[in-house]
């Protein structure tokens, strides 16, 4: 009875220290993970400050990230716009008789909050796991080494052109997003709900201002960067093979979604704190 | 010349390279030999970089690269090539662009003069008509080549070989081989080798240095190496399971 407490007491130990050990190793591992990530963001903005932006590369990467991105935001604002019409037209007929405001309510939605989240979105899934796959490979093939070796920043050569070309075209992608989903919304609306184009057009254009269309618009610079950043981060961190590769590509693009979702509610505070709303 | 001291490499508590001396004179060949896993990789990237040592200094051409400036590192580098134990060609770019890539980022040589370099050396590794194909479409033998030419292209004082054989046919190796002399005998340049491959280290040697556990166990002429007693270099030179390095336990238990 006594030996068996003893035993008891002893894997009892065992299991707290290695509990102790394994939270101590996850919170080093993360601030280490946090100082890498520092590290090379702030190492490409040293580049890119210095004017050392290889624009053949970036000019590529902008077709790759803008133009082929296109079609899918195409579809997935344009659907977005149609059922949100479709859902406000629904609702506001139920509560007062008519569909209301539709193209204003449509607007708001679309460019304060669903354009810029949703190309963030579609852009992570898309663009952020193909910088993760794209440089985490290289990295388990020794093709960074090998740029090291031929007188090449890896960062430079390959993380530069990708953070300029995403921090400048999503924003762009986000203006079309918004654009495409409004028209979207207009045809559910003039063929659903019989609402006129002239009348849909006043809602959607009558109580926006500039400071609505910015606050979308700025939102999108910092989702570029949250997964630009995390994308290049994740791909240079990328260890043992094909696994790996994988691995790093699922966290990079899990992490960026979170981010652009908890981001974007303090942003948005931030912003209409500031009176960009 | 390449002179490391007392260089020491661990990872985490893992100590890879104990206590490394070597010197390398202009134009010699030095071939690295050992087990796998016992840090002859480790031991090269330390030399051109690539891999911080933990302590122990590594000097290129009287430059202590361990503590110099970034600006002496990059004068360093434009004075080494480096074969890749899988060649780690550029999958985005073509064998041309490839083999140019040096070329471009480290000399001032302009198109014309590139693709005549380009071609010269694609020539001299024994790889004709591949210029325009992107590297997933040749063998394993020709990207181990493109890799080699992609390491000279630029005529770099010292070469690092990482296996620049392994995965080859018999002909190809001993082309390779050729290949590593030709380079020492015109260009003057300084090579090490990191190779299982015998026969093909007696042929380019001048010396022969052994790594285990890592640390550098001999280090002798090619001739030296056929005749030496010491019962580790035998043991590994003669490819017997049988010796005091330690192979698999469990294979021995097999049998």
């Amino acid at each position: 009875m006594v030996n068996e407490n003893i035993v008891k007491i002893a894997k009892a130990r065992r299991l707290a220290r290695k509990t102790a050990k394994f939270s101590l190793e996850s919170v080093y591992s993360f601030l280490n993970g946090v100082g890498l990530y520092a590290n090379r963001t702030g190492e490409t903005f040293f580049w890119i400050l210095k004017g050392q932006i290889p624009l053949k590369s970036t000019m590529s990467q902008m077709v790759e990230m803008g133009w082929r991105s296109f079609p899918i935001i195409l579809l997935t604002s344009f659907f977005t716009g149609m059922v949100l019409a479709l859902q406000v037209g629904t609702s506001t007929a139920n509560l007062f008789n008519e569909p209301v405001y539709v193209g204003t309510i449509l607007g708001f939605s679309l460019v304060l909050e669903l354009g810029p989240v949703l190309t963030a979105v579609v852009v992570a899934g898309r663009v952020g796991a193909a910088i993760t796959a794209e440089i985490g490979t290289m990295k388990v093939t020794e093709q960074l080494d090998a740029l090291y070796t031929l007188g090449t920043n890896p960062v430079k050569y390959l993380a530069v052109p990708r953070f300029v070309s995403c921090i400048l075209m999503l924003p762009l992608l986000t203006v079309f997003a918004n654009i495409i989903g409004i028209y979207g919304g207009l045809i559910v609306t003039v063929h659903s709900w019989d609402v006129s184009p002239a009348v849909y057009w006043g809602d959607v254009l009558d109580f926006m201002e500039i400071g609505t269309f910015l606050h979308g618009f700025i939102k999108s610079f910092f989702f570029a960067f949250i997964i630009v950043s995390i994308a290049c981060h994740k791909g240079f961190s990328t260890e043992g093979g094909a696994e790996g590769v994988g691995k790093a590509t699922t966290s990079s693009v899990m992490t960026s979604l979170v981010l652009v979702l908890v981001s974007d509610y303090f942003l948005s505070a931030l912003l209409m704190a500031l009176g960009i709303d | 010349m390449i002179k490391v001291q007392g260089l020491c490499k661990q990872f985490g508590l893992k100590r890879v390279l104990r206590d490394v001396n070597l010197e390398v004179k202009d134009g010699e060949t030095i071939v690295i030999i050992g087990q796998s896993g016992t840090g002859k990789s480790i031991l090269l990237k330390n030399i051109v970089g690539l891999i911080k040592p933990t302590s122990g200094s590594i000097f290129i051409d009287n430059v202590d690269i361990t503590k110099c400036s970034k600006t002496e590192l990059r004068e360093s580098q434009k004075k080494m090539g480096y074969v890749f134990q899988e060649s780690a060609l550029f999958d985005s770019l073509t064998i041309e662009e490839n083999v140019a890539f040096g070329l471009r980022t480290l000399t001032d040589l302009d198109e014309d003069e590139i693709k005549k370099r380009v071609m010269q050396c694609l020539d001299m590794v024994g790889l004709k008509n591949v210029e325009g194909l992107k590297p997933s479409e040749l063998s394993g033998g020709m990207k181990k080549r493109a890799g080699l030419a992609r390491a000279i292209a630029y005529q770099p004082k010292n070469i690092f070989y990482d296996e620049p054989t392994t995965g080859l046919d018999p002909i190809m190796t001993d082309v390779i081989s050729d290949l590593i002399i030709s380079l020492r005998k015109h260009l003057k340049i300084t090579s090490i080798v990191v190779t299982h491959d015998m026969k093909s280290a007696y042929k380019i040697a001048d010396r022969i240095i052994m790594l285990y556990k890592g640390e550098v166990v001999f280090n002798g002429t090619p001739e030296e190496t056929r005749r030496t007693d010491n019962a580790v270099v035998r043991q590994f030179v003669e490819g017997s399971s049988r010796g005091p390095i330690e192979t698999d336990r469990t294979f021995r238990e097999m049998e």
